[in-house]
């Protein structure tokens, strides 16, 4: 008896994984963020549900990691069914998609003006002169910081506007010891404040051929002396994972945070801290050709190639995230969604006062920011390069390698990776 | 003889749903993952390379340190992680202990938490500012509170802590069913000898106990070669995840296998190659290991 329940039950799955029969029209999203992109993707879908009532969405939300996995497998096995139509990617994964699976998704070039677009966002995407993305959100980084605190410590703001890295720890070092407040918090093993850095210079861990460029990279030379000097004068408060950093801001305990724009429904979430924050420009690295405007993350829409309403997911996309203005006002008050679809950029939201930020216009000081961010190729390896240089972080807290040293070691680190 | 044949043909159609499922999800894969391994792929574009991939393996630092990560977690938590098993089994055993049910179950019950679940706790214990800090400040053991989570060696000392309180109960399980074996009269005889309770431990629990100690050890040294969860929630990010712990210092070979397979530029061949060796290596460490425990039988 109990053979035959399993015997039914394995056929039933044996159904159920190879007899999922797709309704008419219907669109199947993969994201990562039930308060972002999850929700955000949910209003899209409504609204072009309201022009097109025939339409079906689908919107599976997964953690991030599981997204990629699943698409690997997928990719990877060749198979055509089960794929969905739109798939989130994150920007610093794309080419890795784009190039590791060629033909699996949709060429856009024609669809969309990609004029619309912020180029920087499009040349993420382009392989070979072909646009295989959607632009979304764009992660534009801005320096946070607490307005009372910088009271306290007689810092005005109003002269923070254009620093360099070292006048930032230079002030820093002022709040820690008016204040008490660290400036800044962050785990000293991750990536996310040296992918700001390297972007505003407008480099990346590799030149412009793909080939790994770490030992002898100037720009990276400066981040990681940054990195150390942080950590070393005292000033950053050493976090591990993303709950204990965002706790450390929620809590009062530092005095800025410098990271992508997405941050900004972290930051408002502690309601207590009403007025009390401010948004400047990041600072830049003192080298020549580097600004004070960065970016940190930020994903986009990629269509399948092979998935079975293709054309609607197209549609779709250019009805509203190349058309809908209304939308990105909507999304960027409820969710912090800061688009790159830059004809939105004229809507109302993206001028309006926040009164939780001291009434500062700071969507359109983003705005003003994300025209100035350099464009960077971030190649195939951006992980590797990441886990490279981060592996030999410790012995340079410690002091048992020069930075000089460490970068040369990283870089035969990342080429193991790599098996050049 | 008839009779004989027919049960046999009815054996077969009876097995042979298990045996097609075994063939299909596990015999295929590793039959596939050899032949994959004999490629490097990117996606899916593949170029043959022969054993190319081993000879990479060899000069690879992530994957040898991974090795280094886990043969230092092999050397230091199996060996405490079993003998504590040992002394608990050894005392939950005493026919006089009180409150026996209670123990039993208080000692078993980390087994039976979910690894992801665990080690998040673990990591909020453990983070700079959290309770196991705040305690031993409090006590005064400490003056500054440790750097558990973002200091190479003390990332591998609470991984080591973690492990130790999920799989001790476990393992204790197993020698408690060992010790129900072990007469009771050997025991009456040595105490009448004059042994006393640390001779008896020492000189009649653990020789008797020796396959069941082999069995765990060689199930340790799997797991540990397999260890992932832990590792990978221990590490668990801020943006960007960079490296496995500070300075990759939980990296393990199956994390690596994970990294390279969806983290990184997704090389499916590379990976089987490095699973062949973990494999190859958990086999030659368990014939060590009869060699060294079995060889007085």
């Amino acid at each position: 008896m109990k053979k035959v329940i399993l015997m039914l039950l394995i056929i039933s799955m044996l159904i159920g994984l190879f007899g999922v029969v797709n309704a008419a029209k219907k669109v199947t999203i993969w994201c990562w963020d039930p308060n972002f992109n999850v929700a955000i993707m949910e209003e899209a879908a409504s609204r072009y549900q309201k022009l097109h009532p025939d339409v079906e969405f689908e919107v599976v939300s997964m953690a991030k990691a599981d997204v990629e996995q699943k698409l690997n497998t997928i990719l990877a096995s060749g198979v055509k069914r089960g794929l969905p139509e739109i798939v989130l990617i994150e920007d610093y994964n794309a080419q890795k998609y784009l190039q590791s699976y060629p033909g699996s998704f949709a060429d856009l070039t024609r669809e969309f003006n990609y004029k619309e677009f912020a180029p920087y966002k499009v040349k993420l995407m382009t392989l070979n002169g072909k646009v295989y993305g959607v632009p979304f959100d764009s992660g534009v980084a801005g320096w946070f910081y607490r307005r009372d605190y910088f009271e306290q410590a007689g810092i005005n703001p109003e002269d923070l506007k254009n620093i360099t890295w070292d006048e930032f720890i230079e002030i820093g070092k002022i709040v820690k010891e008016k204040t008490g407040k660290y400036m800044i918090s962050g785990d000293p093993y991750d990536g996310g404040l040296m992918r700001i850095l390297l972007h505003s210079a407008g480099t990346w861990y590799f030149d412009e051929k793909g080939n790994p460029n770490i030992a002898n990279n100037e720009v990276l030379k400066d981040a990681l002396k940054i990195y150390k000097e942080l950590f070393a004068s005292g000033i950053m408060k050493e976090t591990s994972g993303w709950n204990e950093w965002v706790a450390s801001f929620n809590n009062g305990e530092v005095a800025s945070v410098v990271t992508g724009v997405w941050i900004i429904g972290s930051i408002k979430a502690e309601k207590s801290q009403t007025g009390k924050w401010g948004v400047l420009p990041v600072p830049r690295l003192d080298l020549p050709g580097a600004v004070n405007a960065s970016n940190l993350g930020g994903s986009s829409w990629y269509v399948l190639n092979n998935s079975e309403n293709k054309d609607i997911a197209i549609d779709f996309l250019r009805e509203i995230y190349a058309k809908d203005i209304d939308f990105y006002q909507k999304i960027l008050i409820e969710r912090g969604a800061f688009g790159t679809w830059l004809p939105a950029q004229n809507g109302y939201a993206y001028r309006a006062e926040d009164p939780f930020f001291g009434n500062q216009r700071i969507f359109l000081d983003f705005s003003e920011w994300l025209k100035k961010i350099p464009s960077v190729d971030f190649g195939l390896f951006t992980y590797e390069a990441d886990g490279a240089i981060m592996g030999v972080m410790p012995d340079v807290y410690n002091g048992n390698l020069t930075i000089d040293e460490a970068l040369k070691l990283a870089e035969e680190q990342f080429k193991n990776t790599l098996g050049f | 003889m008839k009779i004989g044949k027919s049960y046999n043909l009815w054996g077969w159609v009876f097995i042979s749903l298990a045996l097609i499922a075994l063939t299909l999800f596990i015999l295929y894969p590793i039959i596939y993952s050899l032949y994959l391994s004999t490629f490097s792929t990117r996606g899916f574009l593949k170029t043959f390379v022969g054993f190319g991939n081993y000879k990479r393996l060899f000069q690879d630092r992530n994957f040898l340190l991974s090795l280094k990560n886990i043969s230092i977690i092999f050397v230091v938590q199996i060996p405490i992680m079993l003998f504590l098993a040992l002394i608990y089994a050894f005392l939950l055993n005493d026919p006089k202990l009180k409150f026996k049910g209670f123990f039993r179950t208080a000692l078993f019950l980390p087994a039976v938490t979910s690894l992801v679940a665990y080690t998040i706790l673990f990591k909020m214990m453990f983070s700079t500012d959290g309770l196991v800090n705040n305690i031993l400040l409090a006590i005064g053991i400490i003056k500054q509170p440790i750097r558990w989570l973002l200091d190479p060696f003390w990332a591998k000392v609470t991984l080591i802590i973690a492990m130790t309180w999920r799989w001790t109960g476990y393992n204790m399980m197993f020698y408690l069913a060992g010790l129900q074996n072990i007469p009771n009269e050997i025991y009456e005889a040595a105490e009448i000898d004059g042994a006393n309770r640390r001779v008896q431990f020492f000189k009649i629990t653990i020789p008797l106990l020796k396959p069941i100690i082999l069995f765990t050890t060689i199930m340790s040294t799997i797991g540990t070669l397999q260890l992932f969860d832990e590792p990978m929630n221990l590490a668990a990010g801020v943006v960007t995840g960079s490296s496995v712990g500070p300075g990759n210092s939980l990296l393990t070979p199956s994390v690596y296998i994970y990294n390279v397979c969806f983290k990184y530029v997704p090389n499916f061949g590379y990976a089987s190659a490095i699973s062949y060796v973990i494999v190859l290596i958990a086999a030659i460490l368990s014939l060590i290991q009869f060699k060294v425990v079995g060889e007085r039988r």
